[in-house]
């Protein structure tokens, strides 16, 4: 399998009257796109809008983010999900650097979604405050799910992947700035020089804890519920295979910008065939009941056994409950004689007292921390809000409330914030960009 | 200007040594002794000294506590300092006590010193700054330096660092911090991996607590020939305790010869009581028996069911002893009752 991925490097976005990218500049014939947008009949509104790091703009409630691709072979970026079933992972996929498709509930919001600060002292809690962005903010006409925390947003997270799609066409037979090349040779068939190395396997733990369909991570379109951990070659999530679901605290999710360039992945194929020889990718899950949670843990010791892994990165998509799946499978590995790394956020509360994880064990004793989910944080107005502000404390957002009997409503009347970290979009950026550690105060 | 109150031991606050231990706690409008240096180096007044004997918060905490905070209700203070108590276990324990209830009350910072070696560290460190010290008053001047240099920065504002940093000991407080050098998590992984499968050092960023379990002994097949002793972290002692056992955070142990008793008898009969102070004392001082049972194992001596009960019993006090001293209490007295031949050991807590 060899995955070619062509990069453009998005200088800058416009609006305009047809949609194109020539050197560097992204040119958006709004009434063309909004036309994809619209053609789920449940979108009742939408807009669009560009905004740049730096720019004095608050988000929320953000929904999902998606890098704007285009698969040069045809089919579907996202495979069973936005087009028919088919192997990604191999040919050649054109991706917008620099830049992504933000989905923003143009009213409503929910325990799963969270905030950006494009700029001023916010814009350091999420990565997509580096990114030049083109927001899709709308609204829907599912009622059912209006008022309810927890929201599948299925019309705006599809109408944000079909966004993405016409933006990727305009990438259609141009030459990239780079072209990186992802393959490896198959497990057995690997040279003598590559094999004697330690092997290693990336497991991914991601969210599928929602027994109700239409909440979860989908693989190829396949909610990751009903799924044991299996066997995956690393091209494959970073090529569409792999989409966020809607579920979590927001700060601990993996959004399909983060599966499309899982950098964790990134750094262990730059490791391959130097100080490591990388196996692939063991994709597991998360999970309600013990048992399931074992079941999956030990699905994922045996694999790595069997695949021969000396060592594993273990990242998990969440916090809480799921740490009993992270630390059951960081335990199941160790106890299979794999030597492995876990990569999370804790959850340490407000005052930093609490245990970190749900779940502990002497036998993860290698540990990298991205961030403490409930961490304070209380930023001043913006000049402008893409979406609607009160969401954030009249929705349920995992780390916004309406009414707190020391702190008040999380949104001030000055248009001021106070929340948690738990609803900055993806900002513990489990999938391995944190710049945040965890330190004893 | 901020203002500053103190608390020192007798010693340290210049009423005497170890005679006048048990002084009452009392309240001084001025500076006292090493409240003096405080004053100092200090950005604020240190207004008022407080001075009790370690003696008596050890054996009257709670009131020693109260009349404490009674005096500090109508003051006006912005930061409060405890000790700094170096290696002395009862003075550590009295600036941690102290210090917690103040932090409680009145939600001020408070900042005390001791020695690593000192058990008010781990008893403490989670609820007051405590800085490591020297083990002498020699380092009394290098140890208030410490403890005012980071008080000074809470005064002005400063941004406060990571206790890795700030240098005080680290209480399981754990807050997210941005790395300076940015270093992302994706190389932090890696870097660690690499190191894990080369078995190189690396530093877990969540240390998990080594759980200390020790396994359970195999059963004893025949009681009937053996030796049996009798250890209890509950405090019974002979009732003018001559070892000086700690009513908490015991450093101490003592032994007390019962081969010429049936049972234990009372604190009316003048022999046996509890100086335990964490739990009600009166049924043990009425029955010392029932932690130390004395006349449960003569009886089963009578029938046979042991051999015999060892001619000392062992006491501590289990209250908020740190698992480092009960560690080496457990193996000083292991060490005596192997070395007189005791096979087996009925431990009794409270």
């Amino acid at each position: 399998m060899k995955l070619e991925l062509g990069n453009f490097h998005v200088e800058d976005i416009e609006f305009g009257n047809e949609t194109t990218f020539n050197d560097g500049l992204l040119t958006i014939d709004k009434e063309e796109a909004l036309e994809v947008v619209y053609k789920d009949e449940h979108i009742t509104e939408a807009d669009l809008k560009i905004v740049k790091p730096g720019d004095m703009v608050r988000l929320v409630p953000v929904k999902e983010a998606i890098e704007p691709r285009y698969r040069e072979e045809g089919g579907p970026v996202f495979p069973g999900v936005t087009g028919d079933l088919m192997q990604a992972g191999d040919g050649r996929t054109l991706a917008m650097k620099d830049m992504s498709v933000l989905v923003v509930g143009k009213h409503w919001g929910g325990f799963q979604d969270g905030l950006i600060d494009m700029g001023g002292e916010g814009a350091k809690y999420t990565y997509f405050s580096q990114l030049k962005n083109v927001v899709l903010v709308a609204d829907t006409d599912e009622d059912f799910e209006k008022h309810e925390q927890q929201k599948k947003n299925r019309a705006l997270r599809w109408a944000g992947m079909r966004l993405s799609e016409y933006l990727g066409k305009a990438l259609k037979d141009k030459e990239p700035d780079e072209v990186e090349t992802y393959t490896l040779d198959p497990i057995t068939k690997r040279s003598e020089e590559v094999s004697e190395l330690p092997s290693v396997v990336m497991v991914m733990q991601p969210q599928s804890q929602m027994e109700e369909p239409g909440y979860n991570d989908l693989n190829y379109g396949w909610d990751t519920n009903n799924m044991l951990p299996t066997f995956m070659h690393p091209n494959e999530v970073l090529d569409g295979a792999m989409i966020s679901g809607s579920f979590m605290p927001c700060s601990s999710k993996w959004s399909t910008y983060d599966m499309q360039n899982f950098p964790l992945i990134r750094r262990l194929y730059e490791e391959h065939g130097e100080t490591i020889n990388f196996i692939g990718v063991i994709m597991s899950n998360l999970n309600v009941a013990m048992e399931q949670k074992e079941r999956s843990a030990q699905f994922v010791a045996q694999m790595a056994k069997s695949l021969g892994a000396d060592a594993a990165l273990v990242a998990e998509e969440g916090y809480g409950n799921p740490d009993a799946d992270y630390i059951g499978c960081l335990v199941a590995l160790e106890d299979a004689g794999v030597k492995t790394v876990g990569v999370s956020n804790e959850a340490t509360g407000r005052d930093g007292g609490s245990q970190p994880l749900v779940s502990l064990d002497p036998k993860a004793d290698a540990l990298v921390s991205t961030g403490n989910v409930s961490e304070l944080i209380k930023l001043p107005p913006m000049d402008t809000v893409i979406g609607e502000l009160e969401a954030l404390a009249r929705d349920g957002l995992s780390g916004g409330w309406d009414d707190d009997e020391v702190l008040g409503s999380s949104v001030k009347k000055d248009g001021s914030i106070v929340m948690e970290n738990n609803s900055m979009f993806c900002g513990d950026q489990i999938a391995g960009w944190s710049t945040k550690t965890m330190k004893e105060y | 200007m901020s203002k500053a109150i103190v608390y020192l031991n007798q010693f340290f606050g210049q009423i005497g040594g170890e005679d006048v231990a048990d002084h009452e706690p009392e309240i001084r409008d001025k500076k006292v002794g090493a409240a003096m240096l405080y004053d100092q180096l200090l950005d604020a007044d240190v207004t008022h000294t407080i001075i009790c004997g370690d003696n008596f918060v050890g054996s009257k905490e709670e009131e020693a506590i109260d009349r404490i905070l009674g005096f500090l209700e109508d003051k006006e203070f912005d930061i409060f300092f405890a000790g700094p108590a170096f290696q002395a276990g009862r003075y550590g324990n009295a600036c941690g006590a102290i210090g917690k209830a103040v932090k409680e009350e009145f939600d001020v910072p408070v900042i005390s010193s001791m020695n690593e070696e000192n058990p008010g560290v781990d008893m403490y460190k989670k609820d007051i700054y405590i800085f490591p010290g020297g083990q002498s008053a020699a380092k009394m001047k290098d140890d208030v330096t410490k403890m005012v240099e980071f008080g000074n920065k809470i005064l002005n504002g400063e941004k406060l660092l990571p206790a890795e940093e700030e240098g005080y000991f680290i209480r399981g407080i754990r807050h997210q911090y941005f790395l300076p050098d940015e270093t992302p998590a994706y190389e932090r992984a890696i870097d660690m991996l690499l190191k894990k499968i080369n078995n190189e050092e690396y530093v877990s960023e969540l240390p998990i607590p080594e759980l200390d379990t020790v396994k359970i002994a195999d059963p004893i097949e025949d009681l009937s020939k053996i030796t049996v002793a009798l250890v209890t972290s509950g405090g019974i002692v002979p009732i003018d305790n001559p070892d000086r056992i700690q009513s908490a955070s015991a450093t101490r142990w003592g032994k007390y010869y019962i081969d010429d008793v049936d049972q234990l008898q009372n604190r009316r009969q003048e022999a046996f009581k509890t100086i335990h102070a964490g739990y009600d004392p009166a049924a043990a001082d009425t029955d010392p028996n029932r932690v130390v049972p004395v006349d449960a194992m003569r009886k089963y001596e009578e029938v046979g069911k042991i051999g015999k009960l060892y001619k000392y019993f062992y006491s501590t006090v289990g209250t908020g002893t740190t698992q480092g001293e009960a560690a080496r209490m457990g193996q000083e007295i292991t060490e005596e009752l192997l070395e007189d031949g005791v096979q087996a050991v009925i431990l009794t807590s409270t």
